[in-house]
């Protein structure tokens, strides 16, 4: 036979390349940069172009599992969705449908993301369900949802390169959205000034004009003494602010409690730096911000988001093309299970669970009687498992790794009645099950991904599933029926065109209008281009919105006991809790195991050196790890990527939340280092 | 033009000059994407835009296929002449593969800064003047300056490596295995930017006499490094010392390893070892 090429999108990041599979005796072998893709043209990140590389690994899972005692045990897909449906159905007999979770996953297709919220919410009338973007943007869907109106990146990727200043806070894009990067140097090589704030000087810095290393946690500071100085300058754009926007006087009589002077105290950087910034943006023609983990991942997540849009606004920077705000989302698909539903207050298309009309509408819709009552987030049932959640149903995600305090995150699960894991590994989570299914990859189904700006895209299936293993979508509909649901859903493309007459937005999506480029939504009707960027006219909730940002510094601060900052993040090799990366050999290769970054200053102080295994402690647990010298961080601070499952850097993190958005604050807490002595090996 | 090329396409297959044509395909929806052409009815969906090299591909079709199959490849010129030095390398069998060749565009041309649009073998198209990359303003600030400028402007530029390994895995003749990029003795592995001089010069350096100047590497690089420029000044050298071109001549070996033991460049002293390469040509 021979090789056959498929057109497909990356699984990885919320860039959304596009890939071309190299299909072999029914093995997906090799995976090629897609020459006609919009975004990535030709290109493709490491994690891109490895992403056949954990397709057929021997670890797949390949059929049901139940477990029995402590170990699992193969049972038939009859059985297990028999079990499954009884569990379920019997926990919410006695407890209530509320006592139901499900967490639904930004790796899944759009449809299904639909299809698992539609069935929660209809099988147990309940709105207990949320994915993995309450971990990282759900700030962004929250915040600029408030400000503007829609909690999606403006603009397109490629505006970026027309920019003529570009404000990068927070994101080190060239390790976690790289394809990103050529847009912003595209646009440097034709002369616009980047300036990145950051505390670590990451790669992006390093190729930045300015660089402002701030003090962890202390955007809100820079950011309002960027505003105060531009207002005190007439940067500001008046006619903007007088034609689109409300809440400027209370934003103006804020800000006059953020003097340069203060800004720049409470962020450590000097006050002209502050004010030459401020001057770079705002007297740009176009200016762009882009922000990422660094701005959401904070107990103040949803008000760093407002301050980012304000800025944006009192510039007039939204709403024409080269500018806008870009939030860089995470995962291949946040974007869409967020727009699909797959969130405990809205409906798909955000609209949401409390407004009567909209109930009713989803009702005559669906057919079923829906609860008013918003669910819990993904901290929320994690945090109340055993008690108020007694079942919970996990979606391709991985808690065990990826949220806050895991070692707390691991004993809840315990607590469980019961829990369904489907996925296509036995992941750290999926070891805690009671049942698990085994459901397919990304080469394995069709679909749709939503990528950060806002385009579905076409998932094109490559190769068979291993074993047993079911698609997502073939799973849901199976189970949604067993309980009694009517899911005759044959195709993905028949649940888009459900989708599109429920969510106005996305009425002109269809399958075979994907075609080769996608449709970037909004995309009301079958004739609509698409959009590139939003706000145009009017922000999508009629006018803009200045929101004063509550600022509060970061909830734990070193001491005498834990005297270093600790923020975690991704390195450039893997992707987020390595399940798919770390089963890649060329990623493996390139980075084996767990390290932390550490000052050679501090290291010195320490007795420690590069490679040394060292102990990081914080008040929740301690990790054994590998040390990194480098001054990549700064002094006093500490970086340890989340991906390794050998020193989960988030049995560290602090599950404070955001009490908007309800977002842990994962970018910064206390910690200890110790050298570990060399005898002692753990795990 | 496509037309002809369909023809020549069909004809290959019900000729049986080869089992399967490798080119690009429209498919459902107007995708297109490469694909291998078994029946002459399927060459409809044939098409030759956008530039898209098909010889690694064609060469790891080659080594999978079963023993005996033959390909033909839709080729431009840079395409043909990576294809001529896979063949020399013994990457590829000479017998089992077939060319169509097909000239590019003047715009093409031009964007590709390609001093031979057209293929040896043409089959398809006119043949337009090339375009001398040395005359490109670009290029020529690329390369000016002595040696610690340029060391200063390149580190610059090669910091923005996001280490993808693009430039290396999209190279037609970039074969190795295993590749020096991969050994830990040479490359750190883990961070970005990769180094420069362990990373990219021998990168560079290990094409220098293979580089077709297909542009393939620069084409791959997502944060938009002048990569060609490297490979085009390196093949300069080898063109004034030698009269070298690589993928020109199919009998001609590269002169790093063979030419230079029987016509070294004026004024060039041989170290011994070159005399073990000696050996190696005559038999
Ligand atoms: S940038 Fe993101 S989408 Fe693109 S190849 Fe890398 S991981 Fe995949
Ligand atoms: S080094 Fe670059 S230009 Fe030269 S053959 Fe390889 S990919 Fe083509
Ligand atoms: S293609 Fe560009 S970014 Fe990728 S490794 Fe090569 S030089 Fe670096």
């Amino acid at each position: 036979m021979n090789p056959d090429f498929i057109k497909t999108i990356c699984p990885y990041c919320g860039v959304g390349c596009g890939l071309v599979l190299k299909v072999e005796d029914g093995k997906v072998v090799g995976t090629y940069p897609d020459k006609e893709h919009p975004v990535s043209r030709g290109t493709l990140c490491i994690k891109g172009w490895s992403a056949h590389q954990f397709v057929h690994h021997a670890d797949r899972l390949k059929t049901p599992l139940v477990k029995r005692g402590d170990t699992f045990e193969k049972i038939s897909w009859d059985d297990a969705i028999a079990l499954a449906v009884e569990k379920l159905q019997s926990t919410a007999a006695r407890y209530g449908g509320d006592a139901i979770g499900g967490l639904s996953s930004a790796k899944c297709t759009n449809e299904e993301n639909y299809l698992f919220q539609k069935m929660i919410r209809m099988a147990f009338k309940t709105n207990n369900v949320d994915h993995c973007a309450r971990l990282c943007h759900a700030p962004t869907a929250v915040g600029m949802g408030q400000t503007t109106g829609s909690g999606a990146m403006t603009n397109s990727i490629s505006d970026l390169a027309g920019a003529e200043c570009i404000l990068i806070i927070g994101s080190n894009a060239a390790e976690s959205h790289p394809i990103i990067m050529g847009e912003i140097y595209k646009a440097a090589d034709r002369g616009a000034a980047v300036v990145v704030v950051d505390p670590r000087k990451t790669a992006v810095a390093e190729n930045a004009q300015v660089h402002l290393r701030i003090n962890p946690g202390t955007d809100i500071p820079l950011l309002c003494g960027m505003m105060r100085h531009i207002i005190d300058e007439g940067l500001h754009n008046e006619k903007f602010i007088h034609d689109r926007m409300e809440g400027f006087d209370e934003l103006k009589t804020f800000l006059r409690s953020w003097p340069v002077e203060r800004a720049a105290k409470e962020c450590g950087i000097a006050e002209e730096e502050i004010r030459r910034v401020a001057e770079m943006y705002a007297r740009a023609k176009d200016a762009a911000a882009v922000y990422c983990m660094g701005i959401t991942q904070h107990a103040c997540g949803t008000a760093n988001v407002h301050a980012v849009c304000d800025l944006a606004m009192l510039c007039g920077q939204i709403g024409k093309t080269f500018s806008g705000v870009y939030p860089l989302r995470g995962q291949n698909n946040v974007q869409g299970a967020c727009d699909m539903g797959a969130l405990p207050n809205v409906y798909p298309g955000y609209q949401s669970v409390s407004v009567p009309a909209v109930k009713e509408k989803f009702e005559k819709a669906w057919g079923r009687e829906l609860s008013a009552k918003p669910g819990l987030t993904v901290t929320e049932m994690i945090g109340s498992a055993g008690k108020d959640i007694r079942a919970l149903y996990i979606m391709a995600e991985n808690p065990a790794l990826s949220d806050p305090d895991v070692n707390h995150v691991l004993e809840s699960l315990t607590k469980l009645d019961f829990l369904i894991v489907q996925d296509i590994f036995l992941t750290e989570t999926a070891k805690f099950a009671d049942l698990v299914l085994p459901a397919v990859c990304f080469a394995e189904k069709t679909g749709t991904y939503t990528n950060t700006e806002r385009r579905f895209q076409l998932l094109r299936k490559a190769v068979e599933p291993p074993g047993e293993a079911k698609g997502d979508f073939e799973i849901i509909c199976l189970l949604a029926n067993a309980l009694g649901l009517d899911f005759p859903y044959k195709h993905p493309g028949e649940v888009m065109e459900e989708i599109a007459k429920l969510v106005p937005e996305y009425g002109g999506i269809r399958f075979d209008r994907l075609e080769k480029a996608g449709l970037q939504w909004p995309c009301p009707d079958l004739k609509h281009e698409g959009t590139r960027f939003l706000h145009d006219v009017q922000f999508t909730r009629g006018k803009g919105l200045f929101i004063v940002p509550a600022y509060t510094p970061p909830f734990e601060t070193p001491d005498g006991e834990y005297p270093y900052w600790l923020s975690t993040g991704r390195m450039f090799a893997h992707y987020h809790t390595g399940t798919m990366t770390r089963r890649s050999a060329f990623l493996s290769r390139e980075m084996e195991g767990a390290y932390a970054e550490m000052h050679p200053e501090d290291a010195i102080k320490a007795g420690i050196r590069e490679g040394d295994r060292i102990r990081i402690t914080s008040r929740r647990g301690s990790i054994v790890t590998a040390a990194r010298i480098t001054k990549r961080v700064a002094r006093g601070s500490v970086f340890a990527p989340f991906h390794f499952t050998e020193a989960r850097a988030n049995i560290l993190t602090n599950p404070v939340l955001d009490p908007i958005s309800k977002i842990p604050e994962f970018k910064a807490c206390a910690a200890r280092i110790e050298k570990e002595p060399h005898e002692k090996h753990e795990r | 033009m496509l037309e002809k090329v369909k023809e020549i396409a069909r004809t290959v297959l019900a000729e049986k000059q080869a089992d399967g044509v490798l080119g690009l395909m429209k498919g459902q929806w107007d995708i297109i994407q490469p694909h291998i052409f078994e029946s002459p009815v399927e060459v409809d969906a044939l098409v030759i835009e956008p530039k898209w090299l098909l010889a690694k591909m064609a060469m790891t079709v080659l080594r999978s296929s079963r023993e005996g199959y033959r390909l033909a490849v839709v080729v431009r010129g840079c395409d043909e002449r990576a294809l001529t030095e896979l063949v020399k390398r013994n990457q590829i069998e000479k017998e089992r593969l077939v060319t169509i060749g097909i000239a590019c565009t003047a715009e093409q041309a031009q964007a590709c800064i390609c001093d031979r649009p057209y293929p040896q073998k043409l089959d398809c198209g006119d043949a337009v003047a090339g375009v001398d990359p040395f005359s490109i303003e670009s290029v020529k600030e690329l390369l000016a300056g002595d040696g610690p400028a340029r060391m200063e402007k390149w580190a610059n530029i090669l910091k923005r490596c996001i280490k993808c390994y693009g430039c290396r895995n999209s190279c037609p003749i970039c074969v190795c295995v295993p590749c020096k990029l991969e050994d830990q003795v040479w490359v750190e592995t883990g961070v970005i930017p990769a180094e420069v001089l362990s990373y990219h010069l021998i990168r560079a350096f290990h094409l220098s006499d293979t580089c077709v100047a297909c542009g393939a590497c620069q084409e791959a690089c997502p944060v938009n490094i002048p990569l060609m420029a490297l490979q085009l000044s390196m093949r300069e050298m080898l063109r004034e010392t030698y009269g070298y071109d690589a993928g020109l001549d199919p009998e001609r070996n590269s002169p790093i390893l063979y030419d230079l033991c029987k016509e070294p460049a004026a004024g060039q002293a041989l170290p011994d070892w070159v005399n073990s390469l000696r050996k190696d040509d005559e038999s």
